[in-house]
Parts: C-alpha cells; sequence; structure tokens
C-alpha cells in the first residue's frame, strides 16, 4: 500500500523541508531523524491541515528506519517531544487555543496511525484520554474551535480508545452529558456536535442512517 | 574456578574506583548496576556461581532503599527513573514493543519444540554441556519475562552491529558450522546468569572477525569514542580480538561484562554514525 507523497500533505513545508521528508521517507538512516521529527511535531503545532494527517508520515518513516537498520530515532524523539509538550499543554492552550488544538488532533492522530505490533501504543492512551477530558471541561465547552476538535476525534479513534481503556471513556461521556444539559452559554452548533457524538457513541461509534440524515443531510456529497 | 571468582570481585571494586577517577561521565552510574537494577557490589557477594534468576530478585530487593532513583543509560538521553517502567514515553514504547516480541517468540519457540520433542531429545546425548539436562525442553524453558527481555537486549546489541550485518550476508544460515561460525544464544534456554553472560560475551567476540576492515570501521570507532567519552569501555572491547582464547583472560572481561549490559550502544551508534558521514560511502 503505497501513499504517493501527497497523502502526507507537505506542501506547506519550504521546498528544502519537502526534500528532508521525501529523503526521511526513502532513505531514514541518511537524514539526521531528530531533524526531522522536530521538523514534523513543529509544523503540526501550527498547521491544522498537517496536524490532521501527521500520523501517517510518522507511521512511514518509522516503518522505513526500523526495516532500514532495526532503528528507532525517529519515534523515540517524536514520541519524547510529544510527552515535553503534553507536560505544559495548559500553558499551551493559555498560550493560543490553535496551537493546543492542533496538538491534540497530532496526537491523536499519532496515535491512530504508530501501532506496535498492530496494537495501540499504551504509552498514549492516558494522554490521550486527558487532552479530551481537558476538551469537556465547562471552559473549552464554550469554545467551538475546541469541541469541534473533541468531535473529531472521537469520530477517528474513539471506537479503539473506548477498547483499550472503557472507564476512562465513561468518565469522558458523563461530562459531555453534563456538558450538553447544563452549560450554560453553549453555542447551538457546539450543542449539535455534543448531541451527534452523544448519539454516535451509544450507537455503538456508528451513526443511524435516520440519525445521519438528520445531522449531516446539508452537506452535498 | 573459585580464583576466577575471586579475581572478579577484587576487579569489580577496582573498576568502579577507577570508574569514578574518570570523573562522572554519562556511563559511570549505569556502570555501577545491571540492566535490572541490582549494584553489582552486591551480586559479587551472592556468589556468582550458579546464580539463578529467582536470587537476582530477591537481591534487587533487598537493597530497594540503597539505590538511587534515577539513573542515565546509554538508551536514554537524561536521567530516567530506576525501575524498567521508564518515564518517558519513548523508552516506554521501545519496552512495550520489546515484550510483545518476546512473548510471540515464546510462543513459536513453544510451537517449534512442541512439533520436535522426539528428534531434540535424541540430539540432546551429544551436547552434555552446562545447564539444561532435562529430557523435555518445552517444560523447562526460560519462561520469566525479566530474564527473557534482559537476554533479548544483550541479544540486540550484538545484532545491531555491522561485523553481524556483514556476517549474516557472508555466511548463509544452511552454511555454517557449529564452532567455527558464531551462534545467537538461546534465549529460552534455562542458564545460570553467568553461563547465559559469558555465552553472550563468547558469540560477541566470534562476531568482531566480521568487523568492517581498518579504514571503514575502527578509526570511526575510535573518533566517536572520544566523543562519547567511552575511552575506558571501548579500550577494553577491543583487545578481544588478540586474545587467543578469551575464557583465559578473565580479569579485562569482567570490566567490560559489566559495561557490556549498558554500553552496547556505542556499537549501533557506530554503525548509525558511518552511515549518516556523507564521506563514508554507501552501505
Amino acid at each position: 500500500m503505497e501513499n504517493t507523497t501527497d497523502d502526507y500533505k507537505i506542501q506547506s513545508f519550504d521546498l528544502d523541508t519537502q526534500m528532508l521528508l521525501k529523503t526521511a521517507l526513502k532513505d531514514p538512516s541518511s537524514v539526521n531523524l531528530v531533524k526531522v521529527s522536530n521538523v514534523i511535531v513543529d509544523q503540526s503545532l501550527k498547521d491544522q491541515v498537517f496536524s490532521k494527517e501527521a500520523g501517517r508520515i510518522c507511521y512511514t518513516i518509522v516503518q522505513a528506519e526500523a526495516k532500514q537498520n532495526n532503528g528507532s530515532v525517529f519515534r523515540r524523539n517524536m514520541l519524547n517531544r510529544l510527552q515535553q509538550e503534553f507536560k505544559n499543554r495548559e500553558a499551551m492552550r493559555g498560550r493560543s487555543l490553535q496551537e493546543w488544538v492542533c496538538y491534540v488532533t497530532f496526537i491523536c492522530n499519532v496515535f491512530n496511525y504508530l501501532k506496535v505490533n498492530n496494537m495501540p501504543m499504551v504509552a498514549l492512551v492516558h494522554p490521550v484520554y486527558d487532552c479530551l477530558i481537558r476538551l469537556a471541561q465547562p471552559d473549552a465547552l464554550m469554545k467551538e474551535e475546541e469541541v469541534d476538535c473533541l468531535v473529531l476525534q472521537l469520530h477517528r479513534i474513539g471506537e479503539q480508545l473506548e477498547k483499550v481503556n472503557s472507564p476512562r471513556m465513561d468518565e469522558l461521556f458523563f461530562l459531555l452529558r453534563d456538558g450538553f444539559l447544563l452549560q450554560e452559554g453553549l453555542t447551538s452548533m457546539a450543542r449539535l456536535l455534543l448531541l451527534e457524538i452523544l448519539e454516535f457513541r451509544a450507537g455503538g461509534w456508528l451513526l443511524s442512517g435516520t440519525a445521519h440524515k438528520y445531522y449531516y443531510s446539508e452537506i452535498a456529497d | 574456578m573459585s580464583d576466577w571468582t575471586r579475581g572478579r570481585r577484587r576487579d569489580a571494586n577496582n573498576g568502579e574506583i577507577e570508574n569514578s577517577s574518570y570523573g562522572p561521565s554519562r556511563w559511570s552510574n549505569c556502570r555501577k548496576r545491571g540492566i535490572d537494577g541490582s549494584l553489582r557490589a552486591d551480586r559479587e557477594v551472592d556468589g556468582g556461581v550458579g546464580g539463578d534468576n529467582n536470587r537476582h530478585a530477591d537481591s534487587s530487593s533487598k537493597n530497594s532503599e540503597k539505590r538511587p532513583e534515577s539513573f542515565t543509560t546509554p538508551e536514554s538521553t537524561g536521567p530516567v527513573s530506576r525501575c524498567s517502567r521508564q518515564g518517558d514515553w519513548g523508552s516506554q514504547v521501545e519496552e512495550d514493543e520489546m515484550k510483545k516480541g518476546v512473548h510471540r517468540d515464546m510462543q513459536r519457540y513453544r510451537r517449534r519444540i512442541l512439533g520436535a520433542e522426539v528428534t531434540q531429545r535424541e540430539r540432546k546425548t551429544s551436547s552434555g554441556s552446562s545447564g539444561s539436562c532435562d529430557s523435555k525442553e518445552g517444560d523447562h524453558m526460560e519462561t520469566d519475562e525479566a530474564v527473557l527481555l534482559r537476554r533479548q537486549k544483550q541479544i540486540n546489541y550484538g545484532k545491531n552491529t555491522l561485523a553481524y550485518d556483514r556476517y549474516i550476508k557472508e555466511v548463509p544460515k544452511h552454511m555454517r558450522q557449529s564452532g567455527v561460525h558464531p551462534k545467537t544464544p538461546n534465549k529460552f534456554r534455562k542458564y545460570s546468569r553467568r553461563s547465559w553472560d559469558q555465552q553472550i560475551k563468547l558469540w560477541k567476540v566470534k562476531l568482531h572477525a566480521w568487523d568492517p576492515p581498518a579504514e571503514e570501521g575502527q578509526d570511526n570507532v575510535l573518533d566517536n569514542i572520544e566523543e562519547l567519552g567511552l575511552g575506558d569501555v571501548m579500550d577494553i572491547e577491543l583487545d578481544f580480538p588478540n586474545l587467543p582464547d578469551s575464557q583465559n583472560a578473565p580479569i579485562p572481561h569482567s570490566l567490560s561484562l559489566d559495561s557490556e549490559d549498558c554500553s552496547g550502544t556505542p556499537v549501533k551508534l557506530q554503525k548509525t554514525e558511518s552511515k549518516v558521514e556523507p564521506e563514508m560511502g554507501s552501505s
């Protein structure tokens, strides 16, 4: 299953960096993988489009490095950078909502693509939940960008997350129900998004045909 | 055998003094303890001979009060917590991956053994070396996860070298002659800690025969040694290929044996470094 370079959405990088990334995909040991991982993480925090699919390019580089020389320099550095940002996430959120939302999108994307022996990375499970639960707090529910981010991630990885840790998913959904019912000042869009995600999970991470019609009938196919 | 033990004990102590005289290097902490965390001095006191895995588990719990909270190992970029469940995500994922790999290997091995049980029993009578003299290998294989992980790490250090790469390219499995060609020790067999460590050491010594020629490999190693501050450790390792019979030179071995657990990475780095250098050419 070959991804074309287009799939990686690297057009937002300058040409030199694009070259660096393309080389990393084909011949990882010939480039500075620490630099590559930093480039990818930095861009993910700035570029919302990139952060949504950055996990894919990370996965390919990890596989390529492992195959070429059994190394894991890229993965190790990328994960540790993620961890650093995670530790400072509250400050990040205070500084820039956009960056925070990009971070959550990126870490969820990494969780989605970077598997170990086809299993999700155990080390990321709690951090991902911590991020999503933060997005479900009252102050975050007031921000449409955060609600939007939350429901997008749950659509993509909710089912997997629940499988690896069901109690925390319950914890998250208690907050979502409370938010939907009790939070004053929610925009109608926020309420719509919350209702949809509540129905989505209740339907076993699937929207019934009629529900789909209700929520998405306005959208052109 | 007792002389060897005594010599080793003495040198472990001298080794520690020597290490501190070089000043605190990145590796000085990790050389004092094995990968399972137990202090080397205490392992020596245990008597070394026939120290099987249960003993090590006991000694580590006894010494838990004395050990510092964190130390630096070659695998990490900074101090990490002492216990095997390391704080940084990179290490956690690697550890997790290795555990899954070991379990998968165990299942494969079990299946293989069960399938070939009869032929195994017949072949057993000719080996007769240390350790497992059991009629059914499947029942007496090593299953302790901590032991298997430690052994796997040691094997990985050996396999993650240019020498190993060259060796497997040059000598396909069916061409291998026992005794002549190095064979990876079987991590699923029951061996004492000392016996296993010795097998690993001898295996790596044999692999050195496939080290890349001087211009490519050795000079690069020497350059990297100074950068990484590993002079004291690597000097010992480089002596190996010249020894006619490695079993008769215990004293330098003990220091490198101690450091082997933690210092395998330099060889791995050597391999990575030489590939990163554009002038070094391909491969």
